[in-house]
């Protein structure tokens, strides 16, 4: 993904009012953590209307009939983690509604970041933290030490 | 650049460092991203196009972990 591609996708979603904030790799670089990653995570809001408006927005950058499968009532029933590969490209985008029982939309807290002319809700160092440290994959947990380390975060 | 070794992957230095919410973050990971891809041949290869669905996050990264070894032995 180039960044080009990614601020696209950004400022269609803000264009949109989309309700999301930006988690996993994209959103450790922008806390300052930098490191590769191929793809863009995105927590939203799993109601109707807002998955319309993503809906509407990634048609907006992709032009893709698939787009239509992303659905709230998916998101917010048995299938709250979806992965949307575009048609043509190297990465794909991991749309998030719920983590485990615990974690849902508005539990996420998040800041924004300016770029350009676009703000992009970022998930804080803390909630990369809590969404990161009890999950089995290797790699968030090594995630989740440096989130620790870096910003001085107690357990809760 | 000297060659380092360390006994352990917590003893290795973590991610490039920048201030938090420097606009320039997402960039230099973009630009990071697309040279490690181009140094993996295994990155080579797309990620099946189309909309997938899962019942939990680690479902998706389990399939994604799967299909990034496959890619890997191809």
């Amino acid at each position: 993904m180039t960044f080009v591609e990614a601020m696209r996708i950004l400022e269609a979603f803000e264009r949109h009012r989309v309700d999301y904030v930006l988690v996993g790799s994209m959103a450790m670089a922008a806390q300052g953590l930098v490191r590769a990653t191929r793809d863009m995570d995105v927590f939203v809001d799993p109601t109707e209307a807002n998955i319309a408006r993503l809906r509407t927005a990634l048609r907006d950058v992709f032009a893709d009939p698939e787009i239509d499968a992303i659905s709230a009532s998916d998101l917010g029933g048995e299938y709250p983690a979806i992965q949307y590969a575009p048609p043509d490209t190297d990465y794909w985008l991991d749309i998030l509604a719920r983590l485990g029982e615990a974690t849902a939309y508005d539990d996420v807290e998040y800041e924004s970041l300016r770029i350009g002319e676009v703000t992009i809700r970022v998930a804080t160092p803390r909630m990369l933290y809590r969404m990161k440290r009890d999950t089995v994959r290797q790699q968030d947990r090594l995630d989740a030490q440096v989130l620790k380390d870096r910003f001085a975060l107690e357990d809760e | 650049m000297p060659v380092r070794k360390f006994r352990s992957v917590a003893d290795m230095p973590p991610a490039l460092l920048r201030p938090r919410l420097d606009p320039r973050n997402l960039e230099l990971a973009c630009e990071l991203s697309n040279t490690a891809a181009g140094l993996a041949p295994q990155n080579a290869r797309r990620f099946p196009r189309g909309v997938h669905k899962y019942a939990s996050v680690a479902e998706a990264a389990s399939r994604r972990e799967a299909w990034e070894r496959a890619a890997g032995r191809e």
